[in-house]
């Protein structure tokens, strides 16, 4: 039986969870490495490890866990990030208001928010790789268009430092899809635009619905957001042979809101 | 598992003889897709159809019924014609062996073809309020190429700017339109050029170590037209092993 990895997998309502309920479907062991213990309970079916991702350590025990038990890794998707709600201190806060650039950004900001986002994915990539290589794999990161475009000034909900460090992860993708490509390892990204999740909910009730967190839902070509069902979809699609050929790309998603 | 969104479908393929195109109907048919199959060249279960003809394309059109996924492989370095079966890729093309006509005919082949079976088929997936339209692209858009020529490179790229605007202007309709730029695939056309046994330190260079197969890229097809691509559109999807990462 095939073993995933999926971080920021317990929260409902979230990518990562869809992510982790469709991999089951797959017919997969599923681990969720979290810090939202809060949401273990629904997920019985899955070994679940309280895991702070960004913190090499924590990550590097989760993986030791995922290992003792289940004896293999086969996937690793890495849906974990954001730009509030990603410390256990903030973990269930509302997004704070007010447009957070680099430019007014505290170096606290900047260093929770990329080390939750961009380190995140460089911790678990490191402590898996290994084990994927003995056998191949895919991996999957979750960017954001905000990595192609960045955050217009005046959204709230996202930050800068957000959209930077997604762009260090379309990067990482690239470096490590060369790394591991000859071990049979894939490894690509997905670019999602606005989704609806439980985050984009908490963040329109604060702004009004015309305003989500990377500029005027109007402008989206396709009329609508996305779903947490399509994304998911999507992202398991690329741990599967369907995309056999494919590796260091990523994959917007975004009702073609921006094209690459 | 099956793909979410397949079943029950109706795709229209086009390009669909040999090569990419076939393995892309084979893929989409055990998926429970009915596959209306068209090509230039008549084959089993194929409706001929010149598609630089909007005459052709009109009757195709007519005779094809409703279109959920519309697939466009048509295309090549060398352009087929009716009277011309499968003309051989040439070998590597400088700016200054290529004639006006040879320019003509390729852009024709891959981009007006593009063009003329989108603008026959977007009214209809309009009226429906759905659709799923798969351009091709090539890596030889993407980084260039120093073996097809700067025809094939330029219609190639002519089709990207195609696919981004269309989903801009087809987006508020329900109509997903999506390009997969193919990398090194050895296809039967491929071999005969003489290609197939690319250079092992071409081979090597590749992070997958290998070249792409038909059905490699038939599995992206099937995804962009399952549910995993419902939200994606205006995308050039890269799928090249590894070998160039686009923008």
């Amino acid at each position: 039986m095939k073993v995933a990895i999926v971080t920021g997998g317990a929260k409902p309502d979230s990518i990562g969870h869809e992510v982790v309920r469709r991999l089951l479907k797959e017919g997969m062991q599923v681990v969720v490495a979290d810090l939202y213990e809060e949401g273990f309970s629904a997920l019985k079916q899955c070994l679940c490890v309280r895991t702070d991702v960004a913190d090499p350590e924590s990550v590097q025990k989760m993986v030791d866990a995922a290992l003792s038990k289940l004896k293999r890794i086969d996937v690793l998707v890495n849906c974990v990030g954001g730009s509030w709600g990603i410390t256990r201190k903030d973990l269930l806060a509302s997004p704070p208001l007010g447009f957070r650039g680099l430019e007014n950004c505290s170096l606290e900001d900047w260093r929770t928010i990329v080390a939750a986002n961009l380190d995140a994915v460089f911790h678990s990539c490191r402590a898996a790789a290994p084990h994927l290589k003995k056998q191949g794999g895919a991996i999957v990161n979750v960017a954001s268009v905000a990595a192609r475009k960045g955050i217009p000034p005046g959204s709230e909900g996202s930050s800068g430092p957000y959209a930077v460090a997604k762009a260090g992860v379309m990067g990482l993708t690239r470096q490590l899809a060369l790394e591991l490509g000859p071990h049979g390892v894939r490894v690509n990204c997905v670019a999602p635009g606005v989704i609806s999740s439980g985050r984009l909910k908490r963040v329109m009730a604060l702004t009004g619905k015309e305003r989500g967190p990377e500029g005027p839902m109007s402008t989206i070509p396709m009329g609508r957001v996305g779903t947490v069902e399509e994304c998911a979809a999507l992202i398991v699609a690329l741990c599967t042979d369907d995309t056999s050929y494919m590796t260091g790309v990523t994959v917007d998603i975004n009702g073609a809101s921006y094209a690459a | 598992m099956p793909l979410e969104g397949l079943k029950g479908r109706r795709a229209l393929v086009t390009g669909a003889a040999s090569g990419i195109g076939a393995s892309v109907v084979r893929r989409l048919k055990r998926e429970g897709v009915e596959v209306v199959a068209t090509d230039i060249h008549p084959g089993a279960e194929i409706a001929v159809a010149d598609l630089t003809d909007a005459d052709d394309v009109e009757k195709l059109a007519g005779a094809a019924g409703a279109i959920d996924f519309l697939v466009n492989v048509a295309g090549g370095p060398a352009a087929p014609t009716r009277s011309d079966s499968l003309p051989p890729i040439p070998g590597a093309m400088a700016l200054e062996d290529l004639d006006e006509k040879q320019w003509s005919s390729v852009i024709a082949a891959n981009l007006t073809t593009a063009f003329l079976v989108c603008r026959e088929f977007a009214p209809r997936m309009k009226a429906r309020r759905f659709g799923r339209i798969i351009n091709f692209a090539s890596i030889a858009a993407r980084r260039g190429s120093d073996r097809v020529g700067v025809h094939y490179a330029a219609a190639k790229g002519g089709i990207i700017g195609l696919t981004k605007t269309l989903a801009l202007e087809l987006g508020p309709h329900n109509i997903t339109v999506n390009a997969i730029a193919p990398g090194f695939i050895k296809t039967p056309r491929i071999e005969e050029a003489g290609w197939g046994d690319a250079s092992a330190a071409f081979i090597e260079s590749l992070p997958l170590r290998r070249a792409g197969k038909p059905d490699d890229i038939a599995g992206v097809v099937a995804m962009l037209c399952s549910e995993a691509g419902n939200y994606v559109s205006g995308a050039t999807i890269d799928v090249n092993g590894g070998w160039y990462f686009g923008p």
